[in-house]
């Protein structure tokens, strides 16, 4: 059997081909990143034009998945990517199973109502279309030749015209090598507040992380800081939540941390159910007694 | 213009409970507009109201359980003129590929429309999908994860956020556009815009026929959760604050 993988960046495309080395003799990549070697049996690469957006690549990707005679397919979930993956699913007849983190004998499970549950499912069609969450395979496993072709962007007969592109800004938060994080929730009121976090923070060697309305809400935090299912996953060995009310969509990206510790003004909020300490109590009494005392 | 808000009606995921056996129970949980949908009726409003003598009418599909009055009401009372909803058992937990050709149904019965907005995703399976297989399923463009759009020369301006770059997108409608939730802050309607909701038009029907799906779902259980030791103090009794810091300095 054949696999076909979608990936944009060479960490993905190196997670799901050796995810597909598990499942298939022939493992071909598409990608519209820089060309990967050494993973694949063939890198088959686009370059996107100047003024067109790479969802809009997916004539050429549907046509050379047609060629690659794959049955499987196994996505990068990026922006684009997720896409061109509904895309493909769609002109192969099919739907693309989300957020997969483990797959077996074509079963995948996924994430279900943010964490609430788990869900496993399994594409009925003729071609199965998967798209794979980070760190569902070993990269290091994946192995190939230094095949690479290029393909040639042919253009939808509608498509939308890119004018402009800006790099983000970089963000220096480092999560995952955290062992100590202080995650800011909508409890903090005001932006200055986050100051008293901050000072916490810095007193006990801790990063400062949020809950993802304080990132794609406000945008008090860069992308990178918000925690939960949609955002980081982290395994701290102490993990502050304060002024988060402790929804399954945060608490899944922080559920295997060492300790939990949640600050909430609410006796009832869920966050009490999920923590090993917890204080009843307004975060501007509860922070500063905490800095000063430590 | 004419703009279609696409918006699914979900069980509050807060009144899931988990079964004995392990499996969610959501039959006496609330009926609610699934959490970033709101954010893309408030982007498709503002839309609405930045373009003059444009109309607004909202789609959904689901369960029965779904034509639910409240939720219905919530969806009208946000800026929206009208609501096309299918509403039947066999339209429950429906795949993208499915959801879509069922939404596209009710696109052609919503009339002309220029533009059809979605969510980011939805809070159950949060697949990012419904709003591409729509746009195939219409034979549209699409462009994912608006943080800004606007109506300018017949054309739509979009800016969205990758990964490590933004873009800016024009785009010829008609087309499917899905929205990040930072695009807009959902409106808290008022009492009056809640009383008008009522008397907006609202299209309900049953599906025509059970649609076919691709995805077969084995099992849905709750996961398994950590143990916690739960020591809750209380800053409002006395020593609370204090032993509290001491339980922190332990862990430290
Ligand atoms: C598909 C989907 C994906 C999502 N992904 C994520 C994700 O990855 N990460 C994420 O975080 N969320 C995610 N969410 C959002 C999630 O459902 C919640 O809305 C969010 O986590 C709530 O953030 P919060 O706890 O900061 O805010 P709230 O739920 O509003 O809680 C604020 C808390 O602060 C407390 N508080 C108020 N004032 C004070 C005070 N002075 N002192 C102390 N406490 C105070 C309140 O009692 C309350 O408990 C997602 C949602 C959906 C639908
Ligand atoms: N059953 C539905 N009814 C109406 N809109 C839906 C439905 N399912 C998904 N959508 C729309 O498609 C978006 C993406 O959903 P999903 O692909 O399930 O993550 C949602 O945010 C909604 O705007």
């Amino acid at each position: 059997m054949n696999a076909f993988v979608l990936a944009e960046t060479e960490n993905g495309a190196r997670e799901l081909c050796a995810g597909a080395r598990q499942i298939a003799d022939e493992v071909t990549l598409f990608t519209f990143g820089n060309a990967v070697t050494g993973v694949a049996d063939k890198c088959l690469h686009l370059q996107i034009p100047e003024d067109a957006i790479a969802d809009d690549a997916y004539p050429s990707v549907n046509e050379s998945f047609d060629a690659s005679g794959a049955k499987v397919v196994l996505a990068e979930p990026t922006v684009r990517v997720t896409s061109l993956a509904g895309r493909l699913a769609a002109h192969a007849n099919t739907a693309a199973v989300p957020g997969v983190n483990a797959l077996k004998d074509g079963v995948a499970t996924s994430v279900y109502f943010g964490g609430t549950g788990v869900k496993e499912s399994k594409p009925e069609t003729d071609v199965s279309v998967y798209l794979i969450s980070a760190g569902t395979f070993d990269g290091t496993q994946a192995t190939g030749t230094d095949t690479v072709e290029e393909v040639e962007f042919k253009a939808p007969e509608k498509l939308a015209v890119k004018k402009g592109t800006a790099a983000l800004p970089k963000s220096d938060i480092d999560l995952a090598s955290a062992d100590k994080i202080v995650a800011c929730g909508r409890g903090f009121a005001k932006e200055e507040d986050l100051q008293l976090a901050r000072d916490f923070a810095s007193k006990i060697g801790a990063e400062v992380a949020c809950s993802r309305p304080l990132s794609e809400g406000v945008n008090w935090f860069p992308r990178e800081a918000y925690v939960g299912v949609s955002g980081a996953v982290v395994k701290p060995d102490v993990y502050f939540a304060v002024g988060i009310s402790g929804q399954m969509q945060h608490m899944v990206g922080c559920n295997d941390s060492g300790t939990v510790i949640a600050i909430n003004s609410d006796k009832n909020a869920p966050i009490f159910k999920q923590c090993d300490v917890g204080i009843v109590g307004d975060l501007k009494d509860v922070l500063p007694a905490l800095t000063k005392a430590l | 213009m004419n703009i279609l808000v696409a918006c699914k009606i979900v069980p509050d995921d807060q009144d899931i409970t988990v079964a004995s056996d392990g499996s969610l129970d959501s039959s006496r949980a609330h009926e609610i507009v699934s959490q970033y949908d709101l954010n893309a009726i408030e982007a498709a409003a503002q839309l609405k109201e930045a373009n003059e003598g444009s109309t607004l009418k909202a789609i959904s599909v689901g369960p029965k359980k779904a034509d639910d009055s409240k939720t219905k009401k919530d969806i009208l009372s946000r800026g929206v003129d009208e609501l096309y909803l299918m509403a039947d058992d066999s339209l429950a937990d429906l795949d993208s590929r499915a959801t879509a050709t069922e939404l596209a149904k009710l696109v052609n019965k919503a009339g002309d429309w220029d533009v059809i907005i979605v969510g980011d995703g939805s809070a159950d399976d949060y697949a990012k999908q419904t709003g591409v297989q729509l746009a195939c399923a219409l034979d549209v463009p699409y462009v994912a994860g608006a943080t800004n759009l606007s109506f300018q020369e017949g054309n739509l301006e979009i800016q969205r956020n990758l990964e490590s770059e933004s873009e800016d997108i024009e785009l010829a409608v008609p087309a499917v556009v899905s929205v990040s939730p930072e695009i807009a802050e959902p409106r808290i309607a008022g009492m009056r815009d809640i009383l008008k909701a009522g008397k907006k038009p609202q299209n309900v029907e049953a599906a025509e026929e059970k649609p076919e799906e691709s995805i077969e779902t084995v099992s849905i259980k709750a996961p398994k959760q950590a143990d916690r030791k739960q020591e809750v103090f209380d800053a409002s009794d006395g020593e609370g604050l204090d032993k509290f810091v001491s339980a922190v300095k332990e862990v430290l």
